[in-house]
């Protein structure tokens, strides 16, 4: 599809862009074994050839923190929120939803700020040519999620459906997962599914590095704005000093050439600190979910 | 040219076989090599598709199982990428109920739609449809995991530029054999021309010959020629020297036949001369002893004057004859009367009465002693056919513009083969018949003064033999008869 007109620069933004949302998954994990010193995950978002990314973020953090930092990978989300929830990583970039799930055992640390703020929209994308005014006409559809345990990419839609009664199953004709959000971009476009949900964020990224890719579709509704995928850690630290160092580290990373590279890479303004309660409305749309059974 | 072919030139024929065996080579030649061109094409698409089918088939048979759309998707459009060589048009994967989990084109093929499973479709039954000149083949693959059907690929691949090279290679061979085909006829009729210039020479000789003007095939012209036709004009050229031979030959024979009937003209005359002259030595030696006998004087005086008036006659005859001969050009009535004395002698030998009934008036044009000569051949023979006592006649009438002269003896009828002496066309000397050289003679002076001769057996016995000469006709120069 898009892949073979991607430039390398193009490319590394995409998996930028995939890095800060945890719940899409770009590509395939690359994966690198840490010894000691600080283990920061990442979801499986980067394309083998986007090390420079990796690496530009390894430095920055490395030289910020002043140990040896590893960056690891997984295939989803589901397994680096499984690691991190076991205290088998310092910290991890995840998404909104699991944090939310998880919130007794995690902690916030950050939380990426984007056009000037630390939120984002779930989109619901179509054909570009379809008539369609909005969710409720696409009973019927074959729907594209992103992940299971994607905010943007599968629980906002599944909440907008519970609040009518309904389950996707029996909503929509059928569904998949493409496990990231630049696939269900694709999935549209192609013509493989006739809606899907996606991040906003990375529909953006993608429409200004892959036009061709969007163009096809078009965004049939935009969610209310809700809380950008954040860091977490373990409440307990595994190490509360370094824990205490990534904060610094990410919280100043504008103020450092290295970090604002890495910064524009992904589009980003910077990280802030942010209350937990900035994932309310996503912690409500869980529930009403686990209510709706 | 005439539709039928036995009809055509040989020089059409051999070029036209030429061509046309040709292009049976052609058409063979181009058969085998499209056939061998089908084949490597289908190969090589065969073998780009089952190379394709199986990337395909070795990362989807797990997605397969678990109805992962997205990465079936994902491995059609990564195989499809992987195979640059292939132009795939079309890629199905669907699983064993037939429902497609996704397709290279899923506005086409949505995802649960359903695509038949092809005949045959047994675990891991592999069929390939490629036709040659078709813009699409078509692979199947029935994926087994394991030993169970869990799916199908359908996948359809652009041909046409096979089509296209296909295309190419008939028309680069269409136009090639074309060529040499024209190159070869070409060459064919050059050839056959070169061979045949010859056989034309030799037609046209014949033809000539056919004419009466057969002449040899000139020196140079033979000398020019291969081995084979230096003998065949050879051969050509001693047969027109025979027939050249055979010609002089009769010219002599014609020639002697003349002195032959001057030489019994001669004879006539002799005899005639002779026969009184015994009674006119008689009559001189009367006078000399019985001279004083008034009775017996005039007595002898009048045998010698009627003696010598016979001579007279037979001398002016001769005259006559030799007047017609240096200035007749005309023939008359007392022409056809002198004939009764160049016969008589041998009439009176065979005593055999020759009666001559003239209806002619005046001079008619035409040449005198060609036609005295032929009547004179004519009287003799029927003098000579004709039984003792018996009579001979010769009617010489002007019928219109045709002189008509018959001669009719009560013979015994005249042989058939004597008859085709007279009437046929054979122009060759009478050689085979031995006799009948009067009357081959006769009939070469009556050709050459355009007349006819017919020759009728009338019932009651006997020969008549009829000559018709037209009369109003220039007088042409008859060299071989004059």
């Amino acid at each position: 599809m898009g892949t073979r007109a991607l430039d390398r620069r193009s490319a590394m933004m995409i998996a930028a862009a995939g890095l800060l949302l945890p719940c899409s998954s770009l590509a395939r994990a690359s994966e690198s074994i840490p010894e000691r010193g600080l283990r920061f995950g990442l979801t499986p978002v980067f394309l083998t050839s986007d090390l420079e990314l990796l690496g530009r973020l390894q430095a920055y953090l490395q030289h910020a923190i002043g140990v040896p930092v590893s960056l690891i990978t997984r295939r989803t989300y589901q397994e680096i929120t499984a690691l991190l929830v076991s205290r088998q990583l310092d910290a991890a970039w995840i998404c909104g939803y699991p944090f939310v799930t998880h919130r007794r055992d995690l902690q916030l640390v950050a939380v990426p700020v984007w056009r000037g703020r630390p939120l984002y929209q779930s989109y619901l994308i179509v054909d570009r040519d379809r008539h369609a005014e909005g969710l409720m006409d696409l009973r019927g559809d074959i729907h594209a999620f992103s992940d299971p345990d994607s905010n943007s990419g599968f629980l906002v839609t599944r909440a907008a459906l519970a609040e009518h009664g309904l389950r996707p199953d029996a909503f929509f004709s059928r569904t998949f997962y493409t496990y990231g959000h630049r696939n269900v971009i694709r999935a549209v476009a192609s013509g493989l599914a006739a809606s899907g949900s996606v991040d906003g964020y990375v529909y953006g990224v993608v429409g200004e590095l892959e036009p061709h890719l969007t163009a096809p579709t078009r965004v049939l509704h935009a969610s209310e704005l809700l809380g950008f995928p954040p860091i977490a850690a373990p409440r307990i630290p595994v190490d509360a000093g370094q824990l205490v160092a990534l904060t610094d580290a990410l919280l100043r990373m504008g103020d450092d050439p290295e970090g604002r590279a890495a910064l524009h890479m992904l589009r980003l303004d910077g990280f802030t600190s942010e209350d937990a309660s900035l994932f309310d409305p996503i912690a409500a749309k869980a529930a009403l979910v686990a209510a709706s059974g | 040219m005439r539709l039928d072919p036995r009809t055509w030139p040989i020089a059409a024929k051999v070029p036209l076989a030429v061509a046309v065996l040709m292009m049976l080579v052609g058409v063979v030649l181009s058969e085998r090599v499209l056939a061998r061109l089908n084949e490597t094409q289908e190969m090589h698409v065969r073998d780009l598709a089952q190379s394709y089918l199986d990337i395909l088939s070795t990362s989807i048979t797990q997605p397969i199982l678990r109805e992962d759309t997205w990465e079936v998707f994902e491995a059609i459009t990564r195989a499809q990428d992987l195979s640059k060589g292939l132009r795939i048009t079309e890629a199905i994967v669907t699983n064993a109920t037939g429902h497609v989990i996704a397709a290279s084109n899923p506005r086409q093929h949505p995802i649960g739609s359903i695509v038949a499973v092809p005949d045959g479709g047994s675990p891991g039954s592999q069929p390939f449809r490629f036709e040659a000149g078709a813009d699409i083949a078509n692979a199947t693959r029935v994926l087994a995991y394991p030993g169970r059907t869990v799916g199908v690929i359908h996948a359809a691949f652009d041909t046409s530029h096979l089509a296209v090279e296909r295309r190419e290679v008939l028309m680069t061979l269409i136009v090639t054999n074309g060529a040499v085909t024209l190159i070869l006829a070409a060459a064919g009729w050059l050839l056959v021309t070169r061979m045949m210039a010859p056989i034309r020479v030799l037609s046209k000789h014949l033809g000539a010959a056919q004419e009466g003007y057969a002449t040899p095939v000139p020196e140079p012209r033979i000398a020019r020629s291969g081995d084979e036709f230096r003998h065949l004009f050879g051969s050509y050229n001693a047969l027109v020297r025979s027939m050249h031979e055979r010609e002089d030959l009769a010219r002599k024979l014609f020639d002697e036949q003349r002195l032959g009937s001057l030489g019994r003209l001669a004879s006539a005359l002799a005899h005639e001369i002779n026969n009184p002259l015994g009674g006119l030595f008689n009559a001189m030696a009367t006078l000399k002893t019985h001279g004083h006998h008034a009775a017996v004087r005039n007595n002898a005086l009048g045998l010698l004057e009627r003696g010598l008036v016979g001579i007279r006659d037979v001398v002016r005859t001769t005259l006559a004859v030799h007047r017609q001969e240096t200035a007749g050009r005309s023939i008359s009535a007392k022409d056809i009367a002198d004939l009764r004395l160049l016969i008589v002698a041998e009439a009176r030998r065979k005593s055999v009465t020759v009666t001559i009934s003239n209806a002619m008036h005046g001079d008619l044009p035409l040449p005198s002693t060609p036609i005295r000569q032929a009547l004179l051949n004519l009287l003799l023979n029927a003098v000579a056919a004709a039984p003792p006592g018996s009579e001979v006649k010769l009617d010489a009438v002007r019928d219109g513009d045709v002189l008509v002269l018959a001669v009719a003896d009560r013979g015994g009828g005249i042989p058939e083969g004597t008859v085709g002496i007279l009437t046929g066309n054979d122009t060759s000397p009478p050689l085979r018949t031995g006799g009948g050289l009067g009357l081959w003679t006769t009939r070469r002076i009556v050709n050459e003064l355009h007349g006819r001769i017919e020759v009728s057996l009338p019932s009651q016995g006997g020969t008549v033999i009829r000559i018709a000469i037209p009369i109003e006709r220039p007088i042409e120069e008859l060299p071989h008869v004059a």
